[in-house]
């Protein structure tokens, strides 16, 4: 692992090329110690062969001056004595070469000074044995002493300069041994650091590859994702630029210039350039520093408008937060976007809003006043209708009689009317007072209201425990009435109304009914009854304001009252579905959300 | 030498609403003594006259021109004066928010206007026979709307 990272880090690649540096070096200093040393030994070479042909020379000369000096001896000729003189002075040059090739080698100096000690005695034998057939000439038999001796002294010289050249040919031996010891260690040596060198430099080879390889990813990587950042500026009308807070630097991409109807980088980047295109009513928006609108990093988004170009007033909206680059620099990286449509979109949503909600408020009110309103004189015309049946109906014919009841009648029946109508616009009015109820308590009520009803009508009534909810109170209390006095109303003529009320705590998912986007849990309340019951057919219009399904001569009725639960449910979040049978019964089911 | 009678007043601007409250005392057999007054105004500057006798009952009609019920009621509360009278709001509404509205600002019953005369007489009856001492002392918002 450690190993791993090492090899990933840059230290790597520059240990690399150092140990290089040093292996080429430590190369070049061993080549060159070794052609200093093969230099060498080639000289070490040409020195032995030097030694050894100026021994042999000198050794030529002692016996050139030896055959002079016999010929001289038998023939007595003086001419025979030239290559003798002649040699003797050789002799000395040679030798005296020879001494100097081996002044720096002291076994060598030493066999040289017995060769010295035997040329000597030799030449002084020769000069003796000269000297003496000068003066009378010489007895055969001390001749052939002198030559006896002469030949000994000789076959010494011999020897000791055949021992010499030995000698030298074993140092040159020695000397040829040792470079070869060495000349065959060097190149395994060199060839090794080589190879070690060749594999680091092969090694990061392969690094710098595998580098190389991921910046050319990397680098196409980048440019996809440039080159997708400028097609998103474009396709999302927006631009990005960022401000060095410290420098003041300011850069901004290419779409920040399309957005205001230039050509990209076709002016300098900088705040007082932007700024020329702002609305004059909007400038307050860059008073000051850009680093007074920042809160927390955050550049809090602010809406100004803009003046292109081609002067069309565009809004932009402008959004950042702060950064920190690798330099410690502060930046302001931020948005600019062209958010004129949705601006446009917002005032006119906004303008209708207000529109509808003026002309449902007026409807409201106008639905209410109208209802409100109407009961004054109803309420008057009762009255006076019930002193008139009170204090004159008998002095009535019997068809003023039938009159006054009509009357009476129609009079009740646009009460009944008018009083639904202002139920349905209370349920309607916005205001809504939720209080957290005992649902039981609001059927009690409920029953309480319709007691006269259900005590005419034998009426039973089975209720499970009711939740505890946030409701409308009296909004709940009036569904209860409404669904409860429908059952009531459309019984079956001769048997007793039957109702079930039934609760149950659901969520959307168990439920066919409601839609499946909503989380809420609800509950659940149905009214079932024994009734008339309907068509299925006409399940959903029998919600719909004075929609009715019968004849107002059989049953009494605006159509209102279903419209009024409807209403209501909905106040509370809920549905209301109704199922029907004829001649077997309806069922009401009432979702009521919990998170009212 | 007078015998004990009830002092009541209306404020209504509807004649025909003032005619059917007095024919209705009429024909109570109940020793009241009524007077009406068409509107606000008219009530406020007999109530505040300093000979004034001050009524036992006082049923407020809510609209009203010039100064409506609900005005006369907040007038009423603020003047120690008038402490002692029960004040009934006597209304063909019958909307939540004036239900709330009066019984927060001091009304002690509130009477929708029945819609036939034999209902009113017994509503009337009932209101000027209630022992407003005990009705008062156990008054709540469910019984201020006087059930008919």
């Amino acid at each position: 692992m450690k190993l791993n990272t090492f090899y990933k880090s840059p230290v790597f690649l520059k240990s690399i090329f150092v140990v290089s540096i040093f292996a080429i070096f430590f190369i070049s200093a061993i080549t060159f110690k070794h052609i200093n040393l093969l230099n060498n030994s080639s000289k070490w070479v040409n020195h032995s062969y030097d030694v050894n042909l100026e021994l042999e020379r000198l050794f030529s000369y002692l016996k050139d001056s030896e055959t002079g000096q016999r010929g001289f001896l038998i023939t007595k000729d003086s001419t025979f004595l030239e290559p003798y003189i002649h040699a003797k002075k050789n002799i000395d040059h040679s030798f005296a070469l020879v001494k100097s090739y081996t002044k720096d080698n002291p076994a060598q100096e030493e066999n040289l000074r017995k060769l010295e000690f035997y040329i000597s005695k030799r030449q002084n034998y020769l000069s003796l044995s000269l000297h003496l057939s000068l003066k009378k000439p010489l007895s055969d038999k001390t001749l052939k002493e002198k030559l006896i001796i002469g030949k000994e002294t000789m076959d010494s010289v011999r020897s000791q300069i055949n021992q010499m050249i030995l000698f030298e040919k074993k140092t040159l031996k020695a000397r040829e041994l040792r470079y070869k010891d060495t000349i065959k260690v060097t190149p395994v040596f060199i060839y090794i650091t080589l190879l070690i060198t060749l594999l680091l430099i092969s090694v990061s080879y392969i690094r710098i590859t595998k580098d190389l390889d991921k910046m050319q990813l990397a680098n196409n990587r980048l440019t996809v994702l440039n080159e997708s950042s400028n097609l998103a500026e474009i396709v999302g009308s927006f631009g990005s630029w960022q401000l060095n807070l410290d420098t003041k630097e300011v850069v901004f991409s290419d779409n920040v210039y399309q957005l205001l109807g230039c050509k990209p980088q076709s002016f300098i980047a900088n705040r007082e350039n932007f700024i020329k295109f702002v609305h004059p009513e909007d400038l307050s928006f860059f008073e000051g520093e850009p680093t007074d609108r920042i809160e927390n990093d955050n550049l809090a988004p602010y809406t100004y408008r803009i003046i292109r170009k081609d002067n069309q007033l565009r809004y932009f909206r402008n959004t950042g937060r702060i950064v920190i680059n690798r330099s410690d620099n502060k930046i302001l990286i931020g948005t600019t976007s062209d958010v004129t449509e949705e601006v446009l979109a917002s005032l006119s949503l906004e303008q209708q809003n207000i529109e509808l909600e003026a002309s449902n408020k007026e409807l409201l009110a106008f639905n209410y006043v109208a209802s409100h309103d109407l009961q004054e004189p109803l309420r008057k015309i009762q009255t006076f209708v019930s002193r008139l049946s009170d204090k004159e109906y008998q002095n009535l014919t019997d068809n003023g009689k039938d009159y006054m009841d009509r009357i009476n009648s129609s009079v009740e029946r646009m009460r009944i009317l008018i009083d639904d109508l202002l139920q349905y616009s209370r349920a309607t009015k916005t205001e809504k007072a939720f209080e957290t109820i005992n649902l039981n308590d609001l059927l009690e009520n409920a029953k309480f209201d319709l007691a006269q009803s259900i005590e005419e009508k034998k009426a039973v009534i089975h209720s499970e425990t009711l939740p505890t909810m946030t409701v409308i109170p009296f909004q709940i209390q009036q569904l209860f009435v409404n669904l409860i006095g429908n059952s009531l109303k459309y019984s079956k003529e001769n048997v007793a109304p039957e109702i079930k009320i039934s609760f149950e705590r659901v969520t959307a998912q168990d439920e066919d009914l409601i839609p499946k986007n909503t989380k809420d849990k609800f509950s659940k309340i149905t009214f079932e009854d024994n009734g008339i019951g309907f068509e299925q057919e006409y399940a959903e219009k029998i919600f719909i304001l004075f929609n009715r399904l019968h004849n107002k001569n059989e049953y009494v009725g605006t159509g209102i009252g279903l419209a009024i639960c409807k209403k209501i449910v909905e106040n509370h979040k809920g549905f209301i579905f109704a199922k029907g049978e004829p001649n077997e019964g309806a069922v009401f089911t009432i979702y009521l959300s919990e998170n009212c | 030498m007078e015998k004990e009678y009830i002092h009541i007043i209306l404020a209504d601007d509807d004649e025909d609403d003032r005619l059917f409250f007095t024919d209705a005392f009429e024909e109570l057999k109940i020793n009241t003594k009524v007077n009406t007054f068409n509107d606000g105004v008219e009530l406020m500057d007999y109530l505040n006259h300093d000979d004034a006798i001050l009524p036992n009952v006082l049923f407020l009609d809510l609209n009203m021109p010039k100064k409506n019920g609900i005005e006369c009621l907040h007038e009423i509360k603020q003047n120690e004066k008038f402490n002692d009278i029960a004040i009934a709001i006597f209304s063909t509404s019958s909307s939540e928010e004036h239900i709330e509205e009066t019984f927060v600002s001091g009304a002690n019953i509130y009477i929708k206007k029945p819609s036939d005369f034999a209902t009113l007489k017994k509503v009337l009856s009932d209101v000027v026979t209630i022992n407003w001492q005990y009705h008062t002392s156990g008054l709540n918002k469910d019984n201020f709307l006087l059930r008919l």
